[in-house]
């Protein structure tokens, strides 16, 4: 088990740093550099603004050469500074995850729990009119654009019926306040963000389940317990459903690790100062230092959360962990 | 006319006086503008807050996130949006582009335009308590030459010998070269004053230190103060007592940042925030107009699109193509199907709403698609068999039109491409975030035709500064010897009707060559609830672009609250319109649109998604039942 455990880590770690050199080309093939684009915002772009900002940033060096440098500094925890905000890469990225976890984990929680069971709901009786009604809605619901069920959203539940705030962190009377008000009104802004997320996470989680009780229900061992004269509901809850569960799990894990890459449609649509809009903001604007930033972030969540997820699987399967 | 009786006779004066230079500028009187109201320029204590009402929150809908809180020191329209309300210059510039007091309250020049000498006011205090004064000008000026603000090269900071404290409230600039358009610079981009006793300290590297505690809790003149600011989320300012032109009305001033412009238009809508700072697309408006509570004003800006073709290829090199091209361009079709017909055709080489500066002789060849055709067959572009015009050696000739993201831009750019293939001409528009834009158009000239906008003040040196020979953003590679010494001499002739005779003859000949060709000049729109009053655009004379400290929130004390303005909102019409119509409108401070519901207005955009959204559902919904149930059978 140890063994695994740093096998796991060690070819992370070369992961890690085979995405940020392919992130850092990436980002520099891309046109356009910070300078020119601060340049361009004026409308009067300055030749010698451009070019004394170019100096300023050491963008006149070559790629490799910042890239080595950049490396360089990674390596002892400096993950410099930002062009658009003249700022701490490393505080401008930690300063907006906790906001961007109270959307993204809610609506994986909620996308698993609603997708399972869902998935069971339906595999009563596959083929039937709740089958068929669930996996069309799974469907129009995963196939929509985002950003556009979003605005529905608030159309229908700010603009129309006025039950949720459309936009925003808190609503600006409360801002400047601490207490609980605050708070609560803070979680009445996370709910449209929430389902407008949620609707895009279950269907995942449906389908995966439904196809593995579906597969599962024609194993001898259901046929068995059947045959014994347990009823279906006993079947299906007790014994299908924990086998079902594994697949879920895997996505689920993995989930959580793009959780800390923030959404970045819903986060702009709704006004959510998450990881999803700065990193929007950083790519519009090439803030190449905030950009790295971010994805080393993004990949590093990712990788451990590709291990806590073979951990957990390992220890859910008893097959794996013997084996 | 809004008078306003319990406010006493100084607003009242100020509206009738702006009113009047409004009606100066509309007969085209040559007074200099960009030069104000005498009244104004005498008596420090003129323009000073009355509220009828007081109290109260502000909020603002804003469109973006601010960089830092140094508002000298880089590109940041973000803060510079939000900065009037914070910080102060010397001047400003008001919502028709006059230059106007703020911390200075007169100014002489001497007569060839190379000292500048402002008088400054003397009950200014920093937010800190800390009195204000020449050192803190002074200071702020090295500092933008020696840290290169954004300021640099507009104020020509390499040419600037000296700016010396005569005393503690009299400051003068001196030049080593004429340079008329000072004044207009110093009223418009990264010149808000900075505190020197925070600034000035050995211990910071530069102006952006992050230890500096200005940067974290910025503290300016300006009539609020700063409270609160979550990045990315809102900026929170307080009244601030002590303003030097008295306390604003109200007491917050809170902007809510939105960056999504569906989204800001659905949140203005739910009821929440007072003013729509995010601009939604033109095809909205007349909905946002006939909402209950609702006020929509519009007013010209001095922001134009204009295409230019790429003069290193040989094609364009023809002036007959260039013309021919011209001639097919219908500016009205492009103002009604892709600006709601909200936007003025822009038929003369500079923008009307520069009246002092703009001939209105300086005009482009109008629509006149047969004569286009005619042209092009002369030229031997013949019609091919799929009705394009080729080459004489039989390709098609295709304009590659390059445009950068937006829904405007997408929207000139299609029926441009629409008009252009009426004469045969085929256009392929593609479409860049703007740093692609910028790196294939400017940098590359990868293109054929390209679409740009941008903003043409404050001083019509903008003409040298974006079409001259020695720009960086003339991307056509216009080069006129002839326009580039015309206005790079009237950048330095102090007389202003010297200089005004210059640029006539520069535009005369601007318009002549056809190498860029104006398309729209932009209206700009104020989206706010009833019930605001003495907004900053209705302020003219008094309050600079963005700034919240007249602003209160009531019942008007008289009934007279209509606007004077009547004919100025661009009534499209059929004909290609004249520059008088969009004369007309320079003069008036503001213009309800409320004589456009006339036109049937559009869907809004969330409806005809709702409506799309529930086709596409029963759509999805009935084709799954469908498959469904074959599959059982």
């Amino acid at each position: 088990m140890r063994r695994y455990v740093t096998d796991r880590v060690v070819s992370s770690f070369f992961v890690l740093i085979s995405v940020l050199g392919i992130n850092f080309v990436i980002i520099n093939l891309a046109p356009g550099n910070p300078a020119t684009i601060m340049g361009a915002e004026t409308g009067l772009i300055s030749q010698d603004y451009i070019q004394y900002l170019t100096q300023k940033w050491g963008l006149d060096k070559p790629v490799y050469e910042r890239l080595a440098v950049y490396l360089w500094n990674v390596f002892h925890g400096d993950l410099g500074i930002s062009y658009r905000y003249a700022e701490p890469v490393s505080r401008l990225i930690f300063e907006r995850i906790p906001l961007t976890l109270a959307i993204t984990v809610p609506s994986i929680v909620i996308g698993f729990l609603v997708g399972t069971l869902l998935a069971t709901l339906a595999c009563r009786k596959p083929g039937g009119g709740l089958d068929v009604g669930l996996t069309t809605v799974a469907m129009g619901s995963y196939s929509a654009p985002i950003f556009w069920v979003a605005i529905l959203l608030i159309n229908a539940f700010s603009v129309r019926l006025k039950l949720l705030p459309p936009t925003g962190l808190v609503s600006p009377q409360l801002i400047g306040s601490n207490g609980f008000d605050y708070y609560l009104d803070m979680a009445k802004h996370a709910i449209l963000p929430i389902v407008t997320l949620t609707l895009g996470t279950f269907p995942p989680y449906y389908r995966l389940t439904k196809s593995v009780i579906l597969e599962q229900l024609s194993e001898d061992y259901v046929v068995t317990l059947k045959a014994m004269g347990l009823p279906g509901f006993r079947v299906l809850y007790k014994h299908v459903l924990r086998n079902a569960l594994l697949p879920g799990i895997t996505l689920f894990g993995i989930q959580m690790g793009f959780a800390f890459a923030g959404a970045a449609l819903v986060e702009n649509v709704f006004a959510w100062p998450g990881i999803g809009r700065l990193m929007l903001d950083a790519i519009m604007a090439r803030d190449y230092n905030l950009l790295m930033g971010i994805f080393l972030f993004v990949t590093l969540a990712v990788v451990v959360a590709n291990i806590v997820v073979d951990l957990v699987y390992g220890y859910l399967d008893p097959r794996i962990r013997r084996g | 006319m809004r008078s306003l009786s319990i406010g006493g006779y100084i607003p009242t004066i100020l509206i009738l006086a702006s009113t009047l230079l409004g009606a100066l500028l509309a007969s085209n009187t040559p007074i200099v503008a960009y030069a104000v109201n005498p009244i104004l320029r005498q008596n420090p204590s003129l323009g000073s807050i009355t509220c009828p009402a007081r109290g109260g929150t502000l909020t603002v809908i804003y469109w973006g996130d601010i960089k830092s809180w140094n508002p000298d020191s880089q590109v940041d329209d973000a803060l510079n949006g939000i900065a009037p309300n914070l910080f102060s210059r010397l001047v400003a510039l008001d919502y028709n582009y006059n230059v106007i007091p703020d911390l200075a309250y007169n100014w002489t020049v001497n007569s060839n335009a190379t000292e500048f000498t402002f008088y400054l006011r003397k009950n200014v205090t920093w937010h800190d308590g800390y009195p204000f004064t020449c050192r803190d000008v002074k200071w702020t000026f090295e500092a933008i030459k020696k840290y290169h603000g954004i300021a640099y090269s507009n104020l020509k900071m390499d040419n600037l010998v000296d700016v010396e404290c005569l005393d503690n409230y009299t400051v003068r600039f001196v030049y080593n070269v004429s340079f008329p358009a000072f004044l207009g610079f110093l009223a418009w981009y990264g010149t808000w004053i900075l505190p020197e006793h925070i600034f000035n300290n050995t211990q910071y590297k530069d102006w952006m230190d992050p230890s500096i505690p200005a940067l974290q809790h910025p503290i300016g003149t300006g009539p609020f103060e700063f409270s609160q600011y979550v990045r990315g989320t809102y900026v929170v300012l307080t009244a601030y007592d002590n303003y030097f032109l008295g306390r604003p009305c109200i007491d917050k001033l809170v902007y809510q940042i939105i960056p999504d412009a569906t989204s800001a238009e659905q949140t203005f809508l739910s009821g929440t925030g007072d003013i729509l700072g995010n601009t939604p697309p033109p095809s909205d408006i007349p909905q946002l107009n006939s909402t209950p509570g609702v006020i929509v004003k519009t007013m010209p800006t001095l922001s134009r699109y204009y295409i230019g073709f790429n003069m290193l290829e040989p094609i364009f090199q023809n002036r007959d193509f260039r013309l021919a091209i011209a001639m097919s361009i219908n500016r009205t079709e492009i103002n009604l199907k892709a600006y709601n017909g909200y936007a003025f055709p822009a038929t003369t080489a500079w923008l009307p709403g520069m009246s002092f500066w703009w001939n209105p002789n300086a005009t482009y060849p109008p629509y006149d698609p047969d004569k286009a055709r005619q042209l092009l067959d002369q030229l031997g572009y013949k019609v091919g068999p799929d009705g394009y015009r080729t080459f004489p050696n039989g390709t098609t000739i295709n304009l590659r039109l390059l445009i950068f993201q937006g829904a405007t831009s997408e929207g000139i750019a299609t029926v441009l491409k629409d008009e252009l293939s009426r004469v045969g001409l085929k256009v392929t528009i593609e479409e860049y975030e703007i740093a692609t834009w910028e790196t294939k158009v400017v940098k590359q000239r990868d293109f054929d035709i390209a679409l740009c906008d941008g903003f043409h003040g404050p001083d019509p040196h903008n003409m040298y500064l974006r079409y001259s020979s020695y720009a960086y953003i003339n991307f056509a590679n216009y080069s006129d010897p002839e326009f580039d010494s015309l206005v790079a001499k009237a950048a330095t002739v102090a007389d202003p009707n010297v200089r005004r005779q210059l640029y006539f003859q520069a535009e005369e000949i601007f318009a002549r060559d056809l190498v860029y060709i104006p398309l729209l000049d932009l209206p700009a729109f104020f989206i706010y609830r009833a019930g605001w009053h003495n907004m900053p655009w209705d302020l003219i004379g008094t309050a600079p672009i963005g700034c919240y400290a007249w602003a209160w929130y009531g019942t008007a004390p008289t009934t007279t609250t209509t606007t004077t303005s009547s004919s100025t909102t661009s009534t499209p019409a059929s004909s290609t319109t004249t520059p008088a119509q969009t004369t007309s409108a320079t003069t008036t401070t503001t213009t309800t649109t409320s004589t456009q519901t006339t036109s049937t207005p559009p869907l809004l955009g969330a409806q005809a998604l709702l409506i799309a959204g529930v086709v596409a559902v029963v759509v999805v919904a009935a084709v799954g039942f469908y498959l469904a149930r074959r599959g059982r059978k």
